[in-house]
């Protein structure tokens, strides 16, 4: 029985719930202590040519806000989101704002929690016209960051309210851990060679043959150059030209509190970029998984993509 | 940046120089604060912005404009509400020649609306209405410019803001549809009574009742179509053109160029008694209810020939209305003690044919130094009158006869009386007055001349008398009594203004009367009255006896705005609710499928993508154009990539070829 009145009475705030909210702008906060001075001035006086003033007054204010109901009435907005984006860095929002019938006015769009930002502008939104949008948005800390909805408002016409609509549009953004200056040198129990390259003696590669040398014991037989082998009569193998290949795989521990894992990650972000800025192959391991050292563009974002998530398994950063 | 942003700062401009006018047609704002919006206006709009760089320092000046303003309506003259308006109006000025960012054109647009409300406390004149109107106009649309203007305060470029403005203008249809509607159906529930203000307005006074006559001056008030009183008769006569005489003032020495007048004033009293309404037994017969406008210009009362009573007299000025008492010169005038733009009072007049007067004094005799000529002339004109009645009669009809009436006079001459009787033989009321009055002195008849006016036109249930209608005739004390004589030709005795400027004053004359009553005197009871006429038939409905006039003549106005807000109604459901402008890319996309039926395909077998491809593989002759039109078409809707109107035949004109059977 409780749990059906529960329902009727959620039922109930949702049908009454009008799902926008009315706020006063500064000049309309002034433009109504102006209306109800006039009002008083012309009950005091009994002066018809204030009546006459205070209904035009009056009607302003509703005209305003049935235009500005037209305005946030039938308006559709899409999340357009950045393909990366790192904490206490400004990125670019963009919001893609369509109507079925009619036009829109003076439309900011701007999200309902969360993210810090000025809110996207458009003046106007036509009926089969899209319309994208943009903003500056920061968000304060790494992590998948839930955004739920997002807040369409309006000044039109006057200026004297904005009406504001609440929009469910889910999305998730992942936030990179902030880029900074790593303090720290790379830990260096986590360098490696690629191959057996570990060894000083040798060079290894692909490029062009620099030189041939006797196998020497230890040494992997599969670097034999089996063709000059049998025409020296002894085992040779073949150095070439290339530069070692070095890696290095950064570590973070998961399993510690918020904000150190935080400052770990934002530090490992910073080392990494370092590392790949000097040619390094980087590599992560964040509690479990494990990314394998690697280079190049996509592999930062794997490894940003894996420190924006370490300690998120199951929430979201906001 | 400043040629992005000028339609708003105009409609700034616009609003803050309506408001402006609102009030300066009340003609009461003090001198120094006049030019003062316009010059502002006209400095901002060249881009001079003098207070853009000088904030605290100009503040200051604003402070020391406050305290001057309003120490001079404290220790000085100036009515409070004026003070508050100039310095509104002050304000408005410095924030036009700041800097024209959003914010300082929100401090113009609400400091206008302060302006305006001060307009509507201070000005009664339907000359305030368009200035609302204006205002309303302006307003909305300097207020959506700063909204669609947007956080950088100036248009984006390339965008095309046509259908927020055709939405604002809407808005703004409907707001005066609900303002209106505001305005008849919001409760008169007032505390205190409304104190009526009244102000001179820009024109000033036209007639301004003299302590003299000077004859030799030009006549051109004859032209004046201004009203200078409005008076409402007990019994009304009913006439659309009244023929009455306004006394106003007499003067009975006359030193041969100049009329004057004693000035030994009794005490000032509430009411005056004339002493030929003291006489036993006479009967008042015509009561006034007199309103002398700005126009008039003069503190002497005027009433029907012949005024027997004056009461209930009040000034009506930015004060409001103030009860004034009343000064009588014996055989002069009456005059109030208080000074105001308009005064309203009750008249009673009486019809004193056949009355004994006062014996006149000695004064109505005394002739000045006159041309010799003059008496043979009169001589020649009585003919052979004998009694005085025929005497004042034959020289009134002889001067009327003989005479022209003229307003084109040559100005200042050394006898004027003898310039006009014997050299132009023409002239206007006051020259054939004097010469009746001299004419009748010379034969011994007490005489005396008369200013006022004449006649009065009929305009809703009052009489106006324009200061066109200023008149001078002649009374002569004949048989006891004084009795009017009226030597001007018939056609120079009442206003004579051009004819479309005649017709121009009359419709705005009607105008104002509706003004006045249908808005300045809009009260609880209308209300009342409105409000039951809508639930209730009116008196007579569905009975055999006919309806009362004065229920016909209310009912049409009654529901007039009940009439305006329902048409404004629809016209803005229509408005709103019209169907879209349809997408020209769906008009091209009804025209391709027009074309197709017309080719024998049915184009509703599939959506156009699928129809385009069916096409294809079927091998038909139109598949290949078709492809064209659907892709442009997808285009032209949903990617944002306008058609023209040269593509959009194009298109179409492929589309247009009969389909060939392909062979095999």
């Amino acid at each position: 029985m409780t749990a059906v009145l529960r329902s009727l009475v959620a039922r109930l705030r949702r049908a009454l719930d009008p799902g926008r909210v009315l706020r006063v702008t500064p000049m309309g906060r002034v433009y109504l202590v102006l209306t109800v001075g006039i009002g008083v001035g012309a009950l005091n006086t009994g002066n018809n040519l204030l009546y006459l003033v205070l209904g035009f007054m009056l009607a302003s204010i509703v005209v305003s806000g049935v235009l500005s109901e037209r305005v946030i009435w039938d308006l559709s907005v899409r999340r357009i989101l950045p393909d990366g984006a790192f904490a206490h860095e400004p990125f670019t929002l963009r919001y893609e704002l369509t109507r079925k019938r009619g036009h829109a006015f003076a439309v900011q769009v701007k999200e309902a929690a969360g993210l810090a930002s000025e809110g996207a502008w458009a003046p106007v939104v036509s009926a089969g016209e899209p319309v994208v949008v943009r903003t500056s948005a920061t968000a304060p800390r790494r992590g998948p960051w839930a955004l739920e909805a997002v807040e369409v408002s309006t000044t039109f016409p006057f200026g004297i309210f904005e009406k504001k609509r609440t929009l469910r549009v889910a999305d998730t953004l992942l936030v990179y851990p902030r880029r900074g200056f790593a303090c720290e040198v790379p830990d260096q129990t986590g360098r490696r060679h690629q191959g057996d390259s570990s060894g000083t003696r040798h060079r290894d590669g692909t490029a062009d043959v620099a030189d041939l040398r006797e196998l020497v014991d230890g040494e992997d037989a599969r670097r034999v150059h089996w063709r000059r082998s049998a025409a020296l009569g002894k085992l040779v193998v073949v150095e070439r030209e290339r530069e070692e290949r070095r890696q290095h795989v950064l570590r973070v521990d998961d399993t510690r509190a918020m904000e150190a894992l935080d400052r770990d990650c934002e530090e490992a972000a910073g080392q990494l970029s370092r590392l790949l800025a000097q040619g390094w192959d980087v590599g992560l391991e964040v509690g479990a998984s494990r990314i394998r050292p690697g280079g190049g563009v996509q592999h930062e974002r794997r490894l940003l993509s894996a420190l924006a998530r370490a300690g998120y398994a199951s929430e979201a950063a906001g | 940046m400043i040629g992005r942003r000028l339609p708003a700062t105009l409609a700034r401009d616009l609003t803050a120089l309506v408001s402006y006018g609102a009030v300066a047609v009340s003609g009461s704002l003090p001198l120094p604060v006049l030019p003062l919006v316009p010059l502002a206006v006209v400095l901002s709009l060249l881009g001079v912005r003098p207070f853009g760089q000088r904030g605290a320092a100009s503040v200051v000046v604003l402070l020391a404009v406050a305290a001057g303003l309003f120490g001079w309506s404290f220790f000085g003259s100036l009515d409070l509400v004026i003070a508050a308006v100039s310095f509104a109006l002050v304000v408005v000025s410095h924030r036009l020649l700041a800097d024209p960012t959003a914010q300082t054109t929100r401090q113009v647009l609400l400091t206008s609306l302060l302006v305006l409300a001060g307009g509507a406390a201070i000005v009664g004149d339907v000359t305030f209405a368009p200035f609302v109107v204006g205002f309303i106009a302006t307003a909305s649309w300097a207020m959506s410019r700063l909204v669609l203007d947007g956080p950088d305060g100036a248009p984006l470029p390339g965008v095309d803001t046509a259908p927020a403005r055709r939405q604002v203008l809407v808005g703004t249809a409907f707001i005066f549809v609900l303002g209106v509607a505001f305005f008849v159906l919001f409760p008169r529930l007032s505390w205190s009574q409304s104190r009526r203000r009244a102000t001179p307005g820009l024109a000033g006074g036209v007639t301004g009742m003299s302590d003299t006559v000077r004859l030799g001056g030009g006549g051109g008030i004859k032209s004046n179509p201004r009203v200078v009183f409005h008076a409402t008769l007990d019994p009304d006569p009913q006439q659309e053109q009244l023929a009455a005489y306004w006394v106003g003032r007499h003067f009975t020495r006359f030193d041969g160029r100049e009329w004057s007048a004693p000035s030994t004033a009794e005490p000032a009293a509430p009411r005056v008694l004339l002493p030929i309404a003291r006489q036993p037994g006479l009967r008042l017969d015509v009561r006034q209810e007199i309103e002398l406008t700005a126009a008039y210009d003069s503190r002497t009362l005027v009433a029907l020939d012949t005024p027997a009573l004056f009461a209930r007299a009040a000034t009506i000025g930015l004060k409001g209305m103030l009860p004034t008492t009343l000064v009588h010169v014996p055989g002069d005038q009456v005059y109030a003690s208080l000074e105001g733009v308009q005064l309203a009072y009750t008249a009673t007049s009486v019809d004193v044919r056949g009355s004994d007067h006062a014996e006149p004094t000695q004064q109505t005799l005394e002739l000045p130094p006159v041309d010799p000529r003059l008496r043979a002339l009169t001589t020649e004109l009585l003919g052979p009158a004998t009694s005085n009645l025929e005497k004042a009669s034959r020289l009134e009809r002889e001067l009327t006869r003989r005479y022209a009436y003229t307003l084109e006079l040559p100005g200042e001459v050394d006898d004027p009386l003898a310039d006009f009787l014997f050299d132009r033989k023409a002239g206007h009321c006051e020259d054939f007055a004097t010469a009746l009055a001299i004419m009748l002195r010379l034969e011994g008849i007490p005489s005396r001349v008369t200013t006022g006016f004449v006649g009065g036109q009929r305009v809703g249930n009052r009489y106006h008398v324009r200061a066109g209608d200023a008149h001078a005739w002649t009374e002569a004390f004949i048989d006891g009594a004084w009795r009017r004589f009226d030597a001007t030709p018939e056609d120079g005795r009442g206003a004579s203004p051009p004819r479309w400027l005649a017709t121009l004053t009359e419709r705005y004359e009607e105008l104002e009367e509706w003004w006045r009553k249908r808005v300045l005197d809009y009260s609880f009871q209308d209300q009342f009255q409105f409000v039951r006429g809508l639930v209730r038939p009116p008196p007579g409905a569905g009975r055999d006896e006919p309806p009362d006039a004065s229920d016909e003549a209310v009912t049409p106005a009654r529901w007039g705005p009940v009439a305006l807000a329902v048409v404004g109604s629809i016209a803005l459901a229509i408005a709103l609710t019209r169907r879209r402008r349809v997408h020209v890319a769906s008009s091209f996309l009804a025209a391709v499928e027009a074309r197709l039926t017309a080719a024998g395909v049915d184009p509703r077998e599939a959506p156009l993508e699928e129809l385009s491809l069916r096409l294809a593989q079927r091998g038909h002759a139109l598949s290949a154009p078709l492809a064209r039109a659907t892709r442009r078409y997808l285009e032209a809707r949903f990617g944002n990539r306008p058609m023209g109107a040269e593509e959009r035949r194009a298109l179409l004109a492929g589309l247009e070829r009969r389909p060939a059977a392909r062979p095999g």
